[in-house]
C-alpha cells in the first residue's frame, strides 16, 4: 500500500523559495499564511543549510488526535487533511504539530484565530474532489489527477521530493550512497516512526 | 429544642433520585476507564483513495501505482539516463481527475504499518530533534522546522487533560451521588426553628457571587463542549459539533470579563475571613461533620474550612484560568510556542479540576445540605442552621451586637 511522503534534501536546497512561491500562487493561499515555508539552519557557518517545510502528513497524526471538533482526518495514502467547515480556530493542532505547520488567519476580534489552513499534499478537503468550492477552501487537488505537490515538482534541484514513500527513500538514499556524504532524512522520525524514537 | 435529631435518612426522594444518578455515573466512570486502557489512542485513516473500477470496489493499487510512477520521474539522472520522462508509464500524465475518495472502514492496520520502518528507511532517517533556524518570512514561529516535544503535548491534552479530567468529575460526581443515595441530605439536625432568621449574605455579596456563578456556569459548559464535544456531539452530528464549537469558542471569551470580575470582587470582600486558623484542622479531620448526624459538627465562623477550600479553588484556580486564558487569546504577545503549549496544558488540566470542585460546591449549597441554598439565595438562613453549621459566626454575632456588624 502506497504511503505518501516528503522528504528535503538538505544537500541540495538553495533556498530559493520557489516552492512555497509556488504553493502561495498554486492554492491562491490567502494573505499573511504560508503553507511551506524555508528554514535555514547554522546561518552564515559552513555548516548552513536549508530545508523547506510544510506539514509532513505524519503517521499517528498528533494535530488529528487532539482536534476538538474532528475537523482533521487522515486518508489511506497518509495525507491528513482538514475540513474548514467544521474547524473553530482553537490552536490545538498548532500546539499539537512537531513542524509549526498549521496557519491562522488573524481576522477576528480579541486576537482569536479564523479557520485553520495548511497544506493538503495538493489533496484538497472533504467537498468532492476539484469541485470548485473545494478550490476555494483548499486550493488545487492534484492527487486526483495523480499528480504529486506542485512544490516538490517545481523544485529545480529536485531537493524536495514527494510521492510514494518507498520510491522517495530510494532516491534519497540512491542520492547519498553517490555522493558519499550528506545528512539522513529530517523529521522522518518525528514524522514517520514516532515510536522508533521512544517518543 | 426537640431531643429526637432529624435524621438525613428521611429524605427519601432525594436519596433514590442519589442511587439512580450513582448507578449511572459509575457506568460512565466505567467505560472512561476502560477507554483509558483500551489501547485504541492512536490516529487511523478513514478515508481511501482510489481509482473507480466497472465494479462497486474502488482500486487503490492504480492510485497507488499511478501515484509511485509519477514519484519515479523525480529520479536523478544519474540513474535514470538524460530523458526520464521518456520510459515514464503512461499512468504518470494524468490530465483528468481519475483518482476519486471514498470512507474507509479499518484504518488501524495502516497506521501500525506505517510506524514501523523498514530498513532502508530506518538507515536513512536522522535522529529525531528540536531543530529552529531562521527564516526570511516575517511570520511568528517561521524559523521553526522541528520540535518533538508537540507530540508529548497531545499526550497531555489528549490523554491526561481530557481522560483523566472525565474521570476527575465522572468520579466526584459518583461519590457525591452516592453519598446522598446513603446518607441523604445533611439536615438541620434540630429542625427549622421559629426564632428570627440570621442574615448571612448581603446583596452585594449575592451579586457578586451570582455573578461569578452564572459565568463560571457558561464558561464550563462551552469549556465541556470544547473538550469534550468529539464524545458527547459528534456521535449525533459532526457539522453541528462545529457549529455548537463555534459558538462555545466565541461564548468562551464573551463571558470571562465578568467572571475575572467577580473573582477580583469575591477576593477583595473575603479573603480576610477565609485565612487558615489552627482549628480549621480539627474539623477537616471530623470531615465538617458531613458524615454523621450527630449533634457535635466542629465550630466555624462565617466561612468553615470546606467552605474556605472552595473560596481558594476560586480564587486562584480563578486567577490561573484567566491568566493562562487571556494569554491563550492573544498568541505570541507575550510567550512563546513553548510558553503558549504550557499555558494551554495549564488552562485545560486546571479547568477540569475547578469543573470538579464546583460539583462539590453546587451539590453541598442545594441537595446536599437542608437549608444551605438559602444563605446565597434570599441572604439570609435558619436560626438552627446557623448555630449547627456556623457556631462561632452566630456567637460573633451575638456578641458583637453593638461592634460593626458582620457585612
Amino acid at each position: 500500500m502506497t504511503r505518501v511522503k516528503f522528504v528535503c534534501d538538505t544537500e541540495r536546497c538553495i533556498e530559493c523559495n520557489a516552492c512555497a512561491t509556488a504553493c502561495k500562487n498554486e492554492h491562491e493561499v490567502p494573505w499573511g499564511m504560508v503553507r511551506r515555508r524555508v528554514v535555514t539552519l547554522n546561518d552564515g557557518t559552513p555548516e548552513e543549510r536549508s530545508i523547506a517545510t510544510s506539514c509532513m502528513h505524519c503517521t499517528d497524526a498528533p494535530c488529528v488526535a487532539v482536534c476538538p471538533v474532528e475537523c482533521l482526518y487522515q486518508t489511506d495514502l497518509g495525507i491528513v487533511l482538514h475540513d474548514k467547515d467544521i474547524c473553530i480556530g482553537c490552536g490545538y493542532c498548532f500546539y499539537a504539530c512537531p513542524f509549526g505547520a498549521p496557519q491562522y488567519p488573524r481576522a477576528s476580534l480579541f486576537g482569536s484565530r479564523g479557520k485553520m489552513d495548511k497544506c493538503t499534499y495538493c489533496a484538497g478537503g472533504p467537498e468532492p474532489n476539484g469541485s470548485e468550492e473545494e478550490y476555494r477552501k483548499y486550493g488545487r487537488n492534484r492527487v486526483a489527477e495523480g499528480k504529486l505537490p506542485l512544490c516538490a515538482e517545481v523544485c529545480s534541484t529536485r531537493a524536495l521530493l514527494a510521492g510514494d514513500g518507498e520510491v522517495v527513500g530510494e532516491i534519497f538514499r540512491e542520492r547519498v550512497i553517490h555522493r558519499g556524504y550528506g545528512s539522513g532524512a529530517w523529521g522522518w522520525n518525528t514524522a514517520y516512526y514516532p515510536e522508533e524514537d521512544g517518543a | 429544642m426537640s431531643a429526637a435529631l432529624r435524621s438525613g435518612r428521611r429524605f427519601t426522594g432525594y436519596r433514590v433520585a442519589g442511587a439512580i444518578a450513582a448507578v449511572l455515573l459509575a457506568l460512565v466512570m466505567a467505560w472512561q476507564v476502560y477507554e483509558l486502557f483500551d489501547g485504541d489512542d492512536f490516529t487511523r485513516p478513514v478515508v481511501q483513495w482510489g481509482v473507480p473500477q466497472d465494479g462497486a470496489e474502488l482500486s487503490g493499487v492504480l492510485a497507488g501505482e499511478a501515484l509511485a510512477a509519477r514519484t519515479r520521474l523525480q529520479r536523478d539522472r544519474f540513474n535514470s539516463g538524460p530523458a526520464p520522462d521518456a520510459d515514464a508509464p503512461s499512468l504518470a500524465y494524468g490530465d483528468e481527475l481519475f483518482i476519486v475518495t471514498a470512507p474507509l472502514d479499518d484504518g488501524a492496520v495502516l497506521t501500525g504499518a506505517w510506524a514501523r520502518p523498514d530498513e532502508a528507511a530506518a538507515e536513512v532517517a536522522r535522529p529525531s530533534d528540536r531543530v529552529i533556524g531562521i527564516s526570511s518570512l516575517p511570520y511568528v514561529n517561521a524559523d521553526l522546522f522541528e520540535r518533538p516535544f508537540a507530540r508529548d503535548w497531545r499526550v497531555g491534552i489528549a490523554d491526561v487533560a481530557t481522560h483523566l479530567g472525565a474521570i476527575a468529575i465522572v468520579g466526584f460526581s459518583f461519590l457525591l451521588a452516592l453519598m446522598l443515595a446513603v446518607r441523604g441530605r445533611v439536615p438541620i439536625l434540630h429542625g427549622h426553628s421559629d426564632r428570627p432568621r440570621v442574615k448571612r449574605f448581603g446583596l452585594l455579596e449575592r451579586m457578586v457571587h451570582w455573578m461569578t456563578a452564572v459565568s463560571f456556569i457558561v464558561l464550563a459548559l462551552t469549556g465541556i463542549v470544547i473538550a469534550y464535544g468529539e464524545t458527547l456531539i459528534a456521535p449525533f452530528s459532526r457539522v453541528a459539533l462545529g457549529d455548537i464549537g463555534w459558538l462555545s469558542a466565541w461564548a468562551h471569551m464573551m463571558f470571562f470579563p465578568s467572571f475575572a470580575l467577580g473573582v477580583l470582587v469575591m477576593a477583595v470582600m473575603w479573603t480576610l475571613r477565609n485565612l487558615p486558623e489552627r482549628r480549621d484542622l480539627t474539623w477537616l479531620a471530623r470531615g465538617g461533620g458531613f458524615f454523621t448526624d450527630a449533634d457535635d459538627s466542629p465550630p466555624a465562623h462565617k466561612f468553615n474550612p470546606g467552605q474556605k477550600l472552595v473560596f481558594w479553588s476560586a480564587v486562584l484556580g480563578g486567577l490561573i484560568m484567566v491568566g493562562t486564558g487571556v494569554t491563550l487569546m492573544f498568541p505570541y504577545y507575550w510567550l512563546d510556542l513553548g510558553g503558549m503549549s504550557w499555558a494551554m496544558l495549564t488552562h485545560a488540566v486546571i479547568g477540569v479540576l475547578l469543573i470538579a470542585i464546583f460539583i462539590g460546591h453546587i451539590y453541598i449549597g442545594t441537595v446536599g445540605m437542608e437549608g444551605a441554598f438559602w444563605a446565597m439565595w434570599g441572604g439570609d438562613v435558619d436560626r438552627n442552621w446557623a448555630e449547627e453549621h456556623h457556631k462561632l459566626w452566630v456567637r460573633d454575632l451575638e456578641q458583637g451586637a453593638n461592634r460593626s456588624p458582620a457585612e
